[in-house]
């Protein structure tokens, strides 16, 4: 299998996490996965027919979509790697700003050189070119990847996650009585004992798992890298009031509060802004 | 030719992100102008604004997943400074691992990945060759140091950061899990591993170099001011003092960190979305300034570990003090891989590591404060305004990219004259050019925080059309 790899607008994290599956790594480079495109690591310049292309980031730039197409057009499957490239990930938070404001700001207009024009938003890349296999995270867990990778060498459907990272937590869930909710520097946290029910505002009864739940074990709150778990996608379900619910079951603040205090704070759901998500055609593709 | 062109090189390959080369002929078809750009932005800058102080550090980090690690101990030291906390003893231990691990992560496959393709390979061997697939299936021996290298960074920052890319276990105030008596044996003895390694990767990176340097050296050198931390004259990423040397390896200013705003200046200019960053003090462009692994090397006398301090001298002997070779970052590189793998061994070995006070209270605060370290590429700077609720009003981010730009233009406009006469392109131009950049493993992500799109080298005439591209 011949196998592309592209990066548009994003951190390079996801290749990055790739590289750091180690011996898998090594394992899965053979005559049946051989990267022939990846301007990071290869000396080519024109864009090959392929059997897979491996997409990291998402679209903000007219040049970003001119790239996907012609990747799409060049291979069979396409895999879009990492949240930026599913959902539009962190840099949607930009779409707040107007593009022309942005370059007003720090910019003067630039003409002579052609730098490609910037899109109005961050876009997934599901917007523009058919995938085959997402897989979301920031950036997505190395056995995640290699695992997705491997099955498709084979011909085989990758295992598909589709519950969410309480599943895979270690940490009891209490239902407790507090006054208030908590950020995570105010107080330490308990190492057994749920995140949300000692008041932290962790994301994990609503986000995909496949992760291993890395950040709530280590005592850090879930912040939903993977997106939406599959009961999430279904149905229009609300997740607002979806979380404010488990939070104010698991912390026994009024539901009133616990609105409010997320409501005042627009960053909570960051990984959850999707500019432009295509929920039924990702339906069951994600991995 | 005819007279009046422009060049482009896009993608320009083998660097983190990507950007473009433009080469600009005059009517008799010489080098008027080169520009090395990225052409990407995100905006980070604008839509953090209101951020609450607690959620900062392990957002910023999505500005780079290459240095992902670099950004959030900027940060968190950005916010201690505001809200003037002291961490433990322990807590500025293991951030310095963590640190290591960065270095020795991102060190491992700059050099193998990226660079040492150039080493290996002859210039004239096929393009679609010279990568490191192809040096893994003539060597496979090679592929696997790397990637055990690799993983050994890794598994530092899995187990002390919690997460390979982007950690979470760094917070304002320390780390919230201890290091466990289990898991400092086991990074003690992989640490040993990649020591090992390290000594093998620059003897191989001393050979190549030693057979090239000739040509090497002719690739350009271009003498600046030189910029790094320093702690007692010894190399230290985590803490110490700024210090600024001239061209002529004298001492220039050294200041603390909270200076740092009012030495280093930005500028713009409309045909990049990258800044330029330069010495306030001189003015543009006589504060040209460049921070990175030579500049380390130009900036400290010795390092505290015994083998990187070994090839630390000899670097000075054979190349001069200050050296100013471009390629001599590929050389520096190696040494600090060696000192990060060196130091992460001798923080391991002690048992104190493992204590629990990792972690104090932080008392949000208004003000403004500024996060320094050195970073794979150089000197990072991170500076917030915060309100008085603890959330973010304005942040400022010197990145070692933006430092390194006005070098690495210059350097590319040197080699576009080199091969470029009357209109006639000697080949080799993209090689070369593409060598240059890739010395300096410039970090288009993290000087833009932006959006993206490959290297590209195009010569355009002087009304700006477009004549080839490469």
């Amino acid at each position: 299998m011949k196998v592309n790899i592209i990066s548009l607008t994003c951190c390079a994290g996801c290749i990055s996490s790739f590289l750091n599956a180690g011996e898998a790594f090594l394992e899965i480079l053979s005559e049946d996965f051989q990267i022939v495109y990846s301007p990071t690591f290869i000396d080519l310049k024109e864009i090959p027919k392929v059997d897979l292309a491996i997409v990291e980031g998402g679209i903000k730039t007219e040049e970003d979509e001119k790239l996907v197409r012609e990747v799409r057009a060049k291979s069979e499957f396409l895999i879009a790697l990492g949240i930026c490239a599913t959902h539009g990930g962190i840099t949607s938070l930009g779409n707040i700003f107007s593009v022309k404001k942005l370059l007003e700001k720090e910019y003067s207009i630039l003409k002579r050189t052609k730098l490609p024009e910037l899109k109005d938003l961050m876009y997934p890349i599901c917007n523009f070119v058919d995938v085959d296999y997402y897989i979301p995270g920031c950036p997505p867990m190395p056995f995640l990847i290699v695992h997705t990778l491997k099955s498709i060498v084979n011909r085989k459907q990758p295992i598909r996650y589709q519950s969410v990272v309480c599943t895979e937590c270690h940490r009891r869930i209490m239902p407790a009585k507090l006054d208030r909710l908590y950020g995570i520097y105010e107080k330490e946290a308990d190492p057994k004992l749920c995140l949300v029910s000692q008041g932290f505002v962790c994301l994990g009864s609503l986000t995909r798992d496949g992760c291993g739940a890395p950040c709530p074990r280590a005592g850090f709150t879930c912040f939903g890298c993977r997106g939406p778990a599959d009961s999430l996608m279904y149905r229009s379900r609300d997740m607002y009031s979806f979380l404010v619910k488990v939070i104010s079951k698991r912390t026994g603040v009024q539901e009133e509060s616990v609105r409010e205090e997320l409501y005042r704070n627009p960053f909570i759901f960051h990984t959850f802004i999707f500019s432009r998500f295509e929920r039924f055609k990702s339906r069951e593709r994600i991995i | 030719m005819s007279s009046g062109k422009e060049i482009t090189i896009s993608p320009t390959t083998r660097i983190e992100g990507q950007g473009k080369v433009t080469i600009i002929l005059d009517e008799s078809g010489n080098v008027s102008d080169a520009y090395f750009y990225a052409t990407e932005i995100r905006g980070f800058d604008y839509f953090l604004m209101g951020m609450e102080v607690e959620r900062l550090p392990f957002i910023i980090s999505r500005i780079c997943g290459v240095c992902a690690t670099a950004h959030v101990l900027a940060s968190v030291k950005a916010i201690e400074s505001v809200c003037k906390t002291e961490i433990t003893e322990t807590a500025k231990k293991l951030r310095e691992l963590l640190l290591m691990g960065q270095i020795i992560s991102n060190h491992s496959i700059v050099f193998f990945f990226l660079t040492l393709p150039d080493f290996w390979f002859s210039p004239e061997e096929d393009p679609s060759k010279r990568n490191i697939f192809q040096i893994m299936r003539e060597k496979p021996d090679v592929g696997r140091k790397a990637i055990a290298l690799r993983s050994f960074g890794a598994y530092l920052l899995r187990l002390i950061g919690k997460r390979e890319i982007h950690i979470v276990s760094t917070i304002p105030g320390g780390l919230i899990t201890p290091l466990k008596e289990r898991e400092r044996k086991e990074l003690l003895k992989k640490a040993k591993e990649a020591c090992a390694i390290t000594m093998e990767a620059l003897q191989l990176g001393k050979e190549l170099f030693d057979r090239n340097w000739e040509e090497f050296r002719k690739a350009g050198d271009y003498k600046t001011y030189y910029m790094a931390l320093t702690k007692k004259d010894s190399m230290e990423f985590y803490e110490g003092k700024i210090r600024v040397i001239n061209p002529e390896g004298e001492l220039h200013s050294e200041f603390m960190a909270q200076d740092y705003v009012s030495q280093v200046e930005e500028k713009t200019y409309p045909w990049t979305y990258a800044k330029f960053a330069y010495l306030k003090t001189l003015g543009w462009p006589k504060g040209i300034v460049q921070v990175g692994p030579t500049a380390r090397m130009n900036i400290n006398k010795k390092a505290m570990t015994p083998i990187a301090n070994k090839e630390l001298e000899e670097f000075k002997r054979k190349f001069g003090n200050p050296a100013h070779a471009t390629l001599l970052f590929d050389y520096a590189r190696l040494i600090d891989l060696m000192y990060a793998c060196e130091r992460a061994k001798m923080l391991l070995e002690d048992e104190t590591l493992t204590k629990t006070n990792i972690r104090v209270k932080v008392q949000p605060t208004g003000g403004i404060g500024i996060g320094i370290i050195e970073a794979p590429r150089g000197t990072l700077a991170h500076r917030y305004h915060l309100t008085s609720e603890g959330k973010l009003k304005q942040m400022k981010l010197i990145i070692p990219t933006q430092i390194n730009n006005a070098a690495i233009n210059l350097n590319v406009k040197d080699a576009a004259k080199e091969f470029i006469h009357h209109g006639e392109i000697k080949p080799g131009l993209l090689n070369r050019i593409e060598m240059v950049i890739r010395a300096y493993d410039p970090c288009i992500k993290c000087a833009t925080r932006s959006t993206n799109e490959n290297l590209i080298v195009e010569i355009r005439n002087n009304e700006g059309e477009l004549i080839q591209m490469l």
